[in-house]
This record gives C-alpha cells, sequence and structure tokens, in this order.
C-alpha cells in the first residue's frame, strides 16, 4: 500500500481548531431562550423502601416550573439492556448512593437547588449488601426487584470450556493459585454529564446529548416518553471525555431533561455537578478473579482455571457483556492444552458498574499477568523469556480454542519493549540488591483483545456521502467521536478513497435524523467499523463520479486514471474534481450514496462455553519502570515502554495519543484511582479524594506499533483505543514486585496499601454524601 | 461593585456581585465558553485562566479580584481574524487534542509557563501543566507542543538578535 497518500500520513484532527479556540461547544455551552435549569434529587441511602415522596412542597418554591418522578414514565421508567432492571428515576425503592429520586425544573439553578430539598421523601433502610463474596448468601438482602434475570443477587455467568484443565493441572510440575483484586475504577472525563432537551411542535423532542450512542440514546428516549422513535431526535455535541462512561448514565440524564421538557413545554438544560458525576455515575466493575495455573518445570503452561466475580452493583448495566469479555481473556495471549473459565456476576449496593474502556479485560489481564508473572519468579526464569516461550503465535489455538487466522505479533511486542527498555541490564540491576528507603523495579505484562463486539451482538455500521454544488463532500454517521479522534479516521478514509482534498470533507455532528442508524459507538470498533463503512460509501460515489467523468471525456468509466484530484481520459485529457461534480449534477446524477460494512459471522454459544468469540484480535505488551519510597508508600512510575499490533495505523498522532492516554489512566488504575464503598456508602465523592494523574504522574512513554494489514480492516487497520491501557497496571504490579520481593495483589497499589497492605479507612458516610449531592450545606 | 479590569486586551467596566466566580461572569455574562468548568472546586484545573500572565483557576477567583488587573482567556490567545496563536498551531500539528475540553485551559498553562520561561524543559512544561487534568492524552504531546513552540519562539529570537 505504498501508494497511500492520507492514509498513516501526518494530520491535524479534524476537530482540532475549533477545540484549541475554544470555539467547541459542550452541552453546558448551549443556552436558548426560555431554558429551565434541572437538578436531580438523590439518595443519600444505598438500599431503601420510597415510603413517601412528596414533590409538591418543591412546586412552592418561587421558581420551581415542575417535578418529574418515575410516575412520569412509560412503565415507571423501566429500562435497560441487556438486562431490563434499571429506571429512569427510582421506583419504590433506591438501589444505591445516587439514584436519581426526582428531578425539579426552575428558572435557575439556584431555585432548581432548593427545590430538591423541598421535595419530602421517606427512606425505609434495608440491610446493604456491599460484600460480593456474601451477594448470594441465601440470607443476603436482595437489590434487584424486577424479574430477576438468575435468583436473587445473581445478575448473570458465563463459561468457558476448552477441555478438562483438572486432570492436567494435577499432573503439572508447577501450580500456582492466586486471588486478584481490582477495585472500581471511574471514568473522571473532564466533563460531566448532561442534556439539553428542547419540546417541538407536535408534541416531539430533541435532545443535545453527551453520551456515546445517539441511535440507542433515541429509542430509549422514546421507549420511557411514551413517543414514536419518529419524534425524538437527539444530537450529539462535542463531549468532553467518556471512554465508555457517558452511556447507561447520559441515557438516564437525558430522558430526564426530557421528561421535564415535556411536562413544561420549555428547554430544561441538565448537567452534573462533579460529586454527583462522581457519586451516580457508572463504574468499571470491580472484579475478584482466581486463577489456577499449571506449568511444566521448564516452565510450559499446561493448563488453566479461572472463577472470576464481577460487582454489577444496583443496576447490570453493561456488566454481562464485560464479564463476558473478561471470560473470553482470563487465561492470557497464551497456548494451552485446556482452559476453563466460570464467572458470575452479582447486584449490590456498591454504585453501579457499566462500561469502561477494556471492558473486563483490564481484569483478565491485570490477573492472569500478575499470575504468569508469579509464575516465572518461582521457576527463576525471566519474565519475559517465559512469556516468549508461552506466548500465542501465528496459527496458534487460543483459550477459547480458536485458531489464529491472523498475524500474530505478539512475541514481535515483547521483544521491542525489552530492547527499548533496556530490559535485560536493569532487571538484573534491581536485582542484585537494593538497599535504602527508595527501590526500583521493573516489570512486563502483554495483552490480547478480541476486536468489536464479538459475540456480544449484531456489528456493522452505515455511513453516507454527498457531494453538493460547491464540491464540499458531506459525510455523516451514527457513531460518535468523543475524543477518540473517529472523525479524523473517517476524514482520511474518504480523502484516500475518493481521491480529495481534506478541506473539502464535512461532516456534522451525529444527529438521528440526518444519519444512519450504525449501532453503539463502543468496543473500539469506530474506526474499524466506521472506517469501512466510510471506505464502502466512497467506492460507491467514485462510481457515480467516474461514470460522469467517462462521460464527459468520451471514454468508459473502468479506463478512468487519476492524478490526485483530476480524472483523466486514456487520451490523457483531464477534469478536476469540481467539473466533475458540475458535470454529473448536468446529467442529474444523484451524488449520494449510502454504504454498509458488518463484520464477519461467527458465533459463540453462552451455554456450552464453546464457538468463537472473536473474529479477530489485537496484541501488545508494555515495560514499566518504578521507583518506590519504602518510607512514604508513594510508587513513582519512571518510564513506560509500549508496543501495540493493531493492524494498519491511519492517523499517527490520534493512535499515539491513544496509546499515551490508555496508559495514563492504566497508571491511574495502577496506583491513585480508588473508588472504594464501605456499607454502599462512596468513598470517592470529589476529584480531591479520586485521584487522577497529573502531567507530573504519567512519565515520558515510548510508544510503538507494529503494522501489518489485517484483510478485514479499512487499509488493514483494526483497533487499539481500548487494548492501550489493560497491560499497564500488572505492568506497574509486576515491576513493583522485583522493587519491593512483595505482592499485595489488589489494586490500586496506593501509599497506604503498600505500607500496610490494607486500603484507606473509609470515612465517608450519609452526612457527607447528602452535603456532595446538595442535600444540605 | 463596579469592577475595571482588561479582558483579552479590551477595557472592561462591569457591574457585578463582587462574590461571584469569574468562572460564572465569563461564561454566563460575557458568554465567553471557552473556560470550561469541570468541578467547580478548584480540583481539575479546566477552567483557568491567565491574571496579569499568572495561571488561576477562574471557578475559585471571586470578581473582586479581577479588579485592576488583565485577564486573558482562550478567546484572546489567537489572532484578531480568528488566527490560531504558534502554541494552538502546535498543539494541532503534535495531536495534542482530543476530547478538547481542558485543551483552552492546556494553551494557557502552556503560555503562561513560555511567558515566565522561555527554554522550559520537558520537567519544567510538566510543571507548568500539572495543576490542569487532562484525562484523554496522557500529557505527552501537549507536552510536545509547548516544547516545540518554546524551540520556535527561541529560534526567533535568536534571529532577531543576528539580524
Amino acid at each position: 500500500m505504498s501508494e497511500l497518500k492520507v492514509i498513516g500520513k501526518r494530520s491535524r484532527s479534524e476537530d482540532g481548531l475549533e477545540k484549541v479556540t475554544g470555539k467547541a461547544r459542550y452541552i453546558a455551552d448551549y443556552a436558548v431562550p426560555g431554558m429551565l435549569m434541572a437538578k436531580v434529587l438523590r439518595s443519600p441511602v444505598p438500599h431503601a423502601w420510597i415510603r413517601e415522596l412528596d414533590v409538591t412542597p418543591a412546586l412552592q418554591v418561587p421558581g420551581v416550573v415542575a417535578v418529574a418522578t418515575a410516575d412520569d414514565f412509560v412503565d415507571h421508567g423501566l429500562w435497560g439492556w441487556p438486562i431490563k432492571d434499571a429506571y429512569a428515576l427510582a421506583w419504590r425503592k433506591v438501589r444505591y448512593v445516587g439514584d436519581g429520586v426526582a428531578v425539579v425544573a426552575a428558572e435557575s439553578e439556584a431555585a432548581a437547588l432548593a427545590g430538591i430539598r423541598a421535595i419530602r421523601v421517606a427512606y425505609e433502610p434495608l440491610p446493604v449488601v456491599s460484600d460480593i463474596h456474601r451477594a448470594l448468601d441465601p440470607e443476603s438482602a436482595v437489590v434487584p426487584d424486577t424479574e430477576a434475570p438468575g435468583q436473587g443477587n445473581l445478575a448473570g455467568r458465563h463459561l468457558v470450556r476448552n477441555g478438562d484443565p483438572d486432570p492436567i493441572l494435577a499432573a503439572s510440575d508447577v501450580v500456582l493459585e492466586e486471588s486478584y483484586f481490582f477495585k472500581h475504577q471511574e471514568h473522571a472525563y473532564t466533563e460531566t454529564e448532561g442534556a439539553l432537551a428542547i419540546p417541538e411542535p407536535g408534541g416531539g423532542l430533541t435532545v443535545y446529548a453527551n453520551d456515546q450512542s445517539p441511535f440507542i440514546n433515541r429509542n430509549n428516549l422514546a421507549m420511557l416518553l411514551g413517543l414514536p422513535d419518529t419524534k425524538v431526535r437527539v444530537i450529539q455535541a462535542h463531549v468532553g471525555g467518556s471512554f465508555g462512561g457517558k452511556d447507561d448514565i447520559g441515557y438516564q440524564t437525558c430522558a430526564q431533561a426530557g421528561a421535564l421538557a415535556l411536562k413544561t413545554g420549555r428547554p430544561v438544560r441538565l448537567i452534573l455537578n462533579r460529586s454527583e458525576s462522581l457519586i451516580a455515575s457508572y463504574k468499571r466493575e470491580a472484579m475478584d478473579v482466581r486463577v489456577r495455573l499449571g506449568a511444566s518445570a521448564d516452565g510450559t503452561l499446561q493448563a488453566a482455571r479461572v472463577v472470576l466475580r464481577a460487582d454489577s452493583g444496583a443496576y447490570s448495566s453493561m456488566t454481562p457483556l464485560s464479564a463476558w469479555r473478561a471470560s473470553m481473556h482470563a487465561a492470557g495471549p497464551y497456548r494451552y492444552q485446556a482452559v476453563q473459565v466460570d464467572a458470575d456476576l452479582v447486584y449490590t449496593n456498591n454504585g453501579y458498574s457499566g462500561a469502561y474502556r477494556g471492558f473486563g479485560n483490564p481484569q483478565a489481564i491485570g490477573a492472569i499477568e500478575q499470575a504468569v508473572d508469579e509464575l516465572a519468579d518461582r521457576l527463576k526464569r525471566d519474565p519475559i523469556d517465559l512469556r516468549l516461550q508461552n506466548c500465542l503465535r501465528d496459527q496458534d489455538v487460543t483459550m477459547t480454542g480458536n485458531r489464529l487466522n491472523q498475524a500474530v505479533p505478539l512475541a514481535e511486542c515483547l521483544t521491542w519493549v525489552r530492547e527499548r527498555s533496556d530490559w535485560d541490564r536493569k532487571r538484573q540491576r534491581y536485582a542484585e540488591g537494593q538497599s535504602g528507603r527508595v527501590r526500583r523495579g521493573i516489570g512486563v505484562a502483554c495483552y490480547f483483545h478480541g476486536s468489536s463486539l464479538g459475540g456480544e451482538g449484531a456489528d456493522y455500521a452505515t455511513m453516507t456521502v454527498s457531494i453538493d454544488e460547491h464540491g464540499l463532500v458531506t459525510l455523516t454517521t451514527g457513531l460518535t467521536d468523543y475524543g477518540q479522534g473517529s472523525r479524523t479516521v473517517y476524514m482520511l478514509v474518504l480523502a484516500e478513497a475518493l481521491g480529495i482534498e481534506k478541506r473539502r470533507i464535512r461532516i456534522p455532528r451525529p444527529d438521528t435524523q440526518t444519519a444512519v442508524e450504525s449501532g453503539p459507538t463502543v468496543a473500539s470498533r469506530a474506526s474499524m467499523l466506521g472506517g469501512n463503512a466510510t471506505r464502502v460509501t466512497a467506492e460507491k460515489i467514485k462510481q457515480i463520479l467516474n461514470w460522469a467523468a467517462a462521460d464527459a471525456l468520451h471514454c468508459r468509466p473502468d479506463q478512468i486514471h487519476r492524478d490526485g484530484e483530476l480524472f483523466i481520459s486514456p487520451s490523457e485529457e483531464h477534469l478536476s474534481f469540481d467539473e466533475v461534480v458540475r458535470h454529473a449534477r448536468e446529467m442529474g446524477l444523484s451524488l449520494y450514496a449510502q454504504g454498509k460494512w458488518e463484520m464477519p459471522k461467527f458465533h459463540w454459544d453462552f451455554d456450552t462455553g464453546t464457538g468463537v468469540p472473536y473474529h479477530c484480535y489485537t496484541f501488545g505488551a508494555q515495560v514499566a519502570e518504578v521507583e518506590v519510597d519504602l518510607d512514604s508508600g508513594w510508587t513513582r512510575v519512571l518510564g513506560i515502554w509500549a508496543t501495540h499490533a493493531g493492524g494498519r495505523v491511519l492517523f499517527p498522532q490520534g493512535a499515539f495519543g491513544q496509546l499515551y492516554g490508555g496508559i495514563a489512566q492504566g497508571i491511574g488504575y495502577a496506583l491513585t484511582e480508588n473508588v472504594s464503598f464501605h456499607d454502599g456508602y462512596p468513598q470517592a465523592i470529589d476529584l480531591n479524594r479520586y485521584h487522577v494523574p497529573n502531567a507530573l504522574e504519567v512519565p515520558p512513554i515510548d510508544g510503538h506499533f507494529i503494522e501489518y494489514d489485517h484483510v478485514d480492516g479499512p487499509y488493514g487497520a483494526l483497533n487499539m483505543a481500548e487494548p492501550t491501557m489493560i497491560s499497564t497496571a500488572p505492568a506497574i504490579a509486576n515491576a513493583l514486585f522485583q522493587a519491593t520481593g512483595k505482592r499485595w495483589r489488589k489494586f490500586p497499589l496506593t501509599p497506604k496499601v503498600i505500607l500496610t497492605g490494607s486500603d484507606d479507612p473509609d470515612r465517608i458516610g450519609e452526612a457527607e454524601c447528602r452535603k456532595a449531592l446538595g442535600l444540605m450545606d | 461593585m463596579n469592577i475595571q479590569f482588561t479582558l483579552n486586551g479590551a477595557r472592561m467596566d462591569l457591574e457585578v456581585d463582587p462574590d461571584r466566580s469569574v468562572a460564572d461572569i465569563l461564561r454566563e455574562d460575557l458568554h465567553l465558553t471557552g473556560t470550561k468548568i469541570g468541578c467547580d472546586t478548584q480540583d481539575c484545573g479546566v477552567c483557568s485562566i491567565l491574571l496579569d500572565d499568572r495561571l488561576v483557576k477562574a471557578c475559585g477567583l471571586t470578581a473582586r479580584h479581577l479588579d485592576g488587573h488583565g485577564v486573558l482567556t482562550i478567546e484572546g490567545v489567537g489572532g484578531p481574524d480568528g488566527e490560531v496563536s504558534d502554541l494552538q498551531a502546535a498543539f494541532l500539528d503534535e495531536g495534542a487534542v482530543q476530547c478538547g475540553y481542558c485543551i483552552p485551559a492546556m494553551v494557557l498553562a502552556g503560555e503562561a509557563l513560555l511567558r515566565r520561561n522561555p527554554a522550559p524543559s520537558r520537567d519544567d512544561i510538566r510543571r507548568g501543566l500539572a495543576t490542569v487534568l487532562c484525562r484523554c492524552t496522557g500529557y505527552q504531546q501537549i507536552v510536545d507542543a509547548v516544547a516545540v513552540t518554546a524551540r520556535a519562539r527561541q529560534a526567533a529570537r535568536t534571529t532577531e538578535v543576528v539580524r
């Protein structure tokens, strides 16, 4: 593909200019005449019956215009996918601190706040379910009150059945058995959740939103508000970060604002403040992962059995699917004779969990990559050598029993980070005995990550391209760019496929009224699925242009060749792009095309735990070098070396941005980002208590892409946004083991954990939560 | 309270509640929405502006503190005809922009640093950016953008001296 002109070349991002000048408009930057401000009354207790809910005092507050509750939604606001177990606003009971109970619309934010404080609500406390290991006990209180998907607090199970590992484990020379615990993680996007809902003539609704998946948002809004899909329009504003985090909470926020807009006939804007966002929004699920790993004395991995339990929290949200992805990766990117995995997910009152970058794989890889390191230590083997001995290579069979019919550059990834980090020298130097307060270590972890949705469901995207009389080319997409750079990828693919200058391309904000439904913007699938759909659509419109050019140049369409934007005939006559567009219009041709691309079909059988989970995988490896102060417990990451193999890189600056950004989130996950629940009360209620790494805490990162052309990718590209973070945390834990000789087998490794082995003392209770939620000063 | 200050080079004369936050006044009264709100509790720094060349969090600054001072927001960084500054251009070229929400504050943090320290090391740059949180980029390309701009400005100054 040496002839590529824009793909893989340096490029500015499609929407960077409006962002560096401060002109990009996010939800809170929209204001329309007559707009009301909304505020949600949220539960300050983790589990209780709502015995009384009287909103009439709020309606007496000056400036308050309306209040909505569960009764303002169809079926009391019951919604959720894949399990319908959540409410737009709590009905009958609250299940976590932050659960929305009512929403007030008022002439000002101050009046809305006074409004929620005036609402009379009586809670009758229920026993709190906070320990995932006791959630399935027969005597445990039960969190869901909808038709239970399993029984009690069981929200689902997943399994992998690839042979029988038990006899092999029994016969293995070395068997390692350990449990690893992962706390929740908060997305902490810098922009909080919000919505602007505008009532339309004829009973319709337009909603400006900052979630990820506009068509799912539209369908939920229509269902919850009792409107046909055709009467609800969702427009994506600029989104200030999401990382998986603004879908379900975003849909709830939109529904709350939407109900008030319909009720009042006025536009309603609802923006969550930071504490609300931290308390009410869903998290990466906490997970306990128990690994049994068998190897022969020479270090060859034999079999694995993994049991994991995910904390779904109050609602299942995406946890059934992220726990499935965790199951599909739980034994890591290695060759085995047999693997079995058993996963379950349980309801608790610990907030609620849902999608977050990596989607179960940070925990799966986080566990197995510590376990493999522990095995290397027992066998007195270099951790990279042991991985190279066992890692997946071309034509190998994965832990789920599937032969890899694609490039598998994992060994190359490990070799690259080994050389670039000066691994062998540092590893030896740090092993030679260190004394004093400050110790150093270097650690490695590698990963595989199934591309796109896999067995989760239908996987497709549809784009449209049209060309106007000025030669401007407009692409519509139902997939959202919340910072990951997908708009730029589409611009580059379109420019490449159509042979046009980037300056001609316009991509309107995603809008359910003008774009075509394309499934969710999740699973790092925007480049692969959306990029392919863009290319398919561009090829269609190119045929129309070639036909017009052939007509004007008196040759056959297949005789047209291109030089830049020029269309050239066999007799070397040529026309500019604008001339071809003009001629096509004169011919009455429609310069419009719609194109769809679908993932090749495969099938995973959820009941038997067998089948094909993903069409293809990306691979990668990371090395972390750390320094830890044994007196203070503070760990400093000195450097990260990272390589990712995800096919062809389409947009280099964007790709490196994803790599660096993913690693920064991995550093936070490993060391500082601490979401704890104490009897259901969240401890991370502001950004002072939830520490996101700053510019000094993210070290220089040496990043690299091992590129190849995947046959099913647009110009050979697969995906990358999520996998970039999943081996950062285990690499850091493994480096800390070299530095200290200790393993904590839990994240985050805060100074307190390093010093005492236990978590921070809990101090946040109902009073602090009331304050943080605005219920009192 | 009547306050007089310069905002992006223009003289301002406002009658305001002296205890209101500058972030509110910029966004609500003056419609300068390039200053973003991420927390309103001075933890994230995405509302940062320059007050007399010093980086400050606008959510924690009250109106009374503007009186007699000079304010620069993102709207005042580029040229009069909408052209971007060299630093903004470097953000675009280095791929330093993802979701964009922290970027106005990051541009101002970089600008404040370069005014104070024309030849910063990469560690200096990281220190200069440390009060503004970015959740997308891992900071590396933002550091690159500031470093590239520092070198270009140094080179331009050297050329000037030679001439």
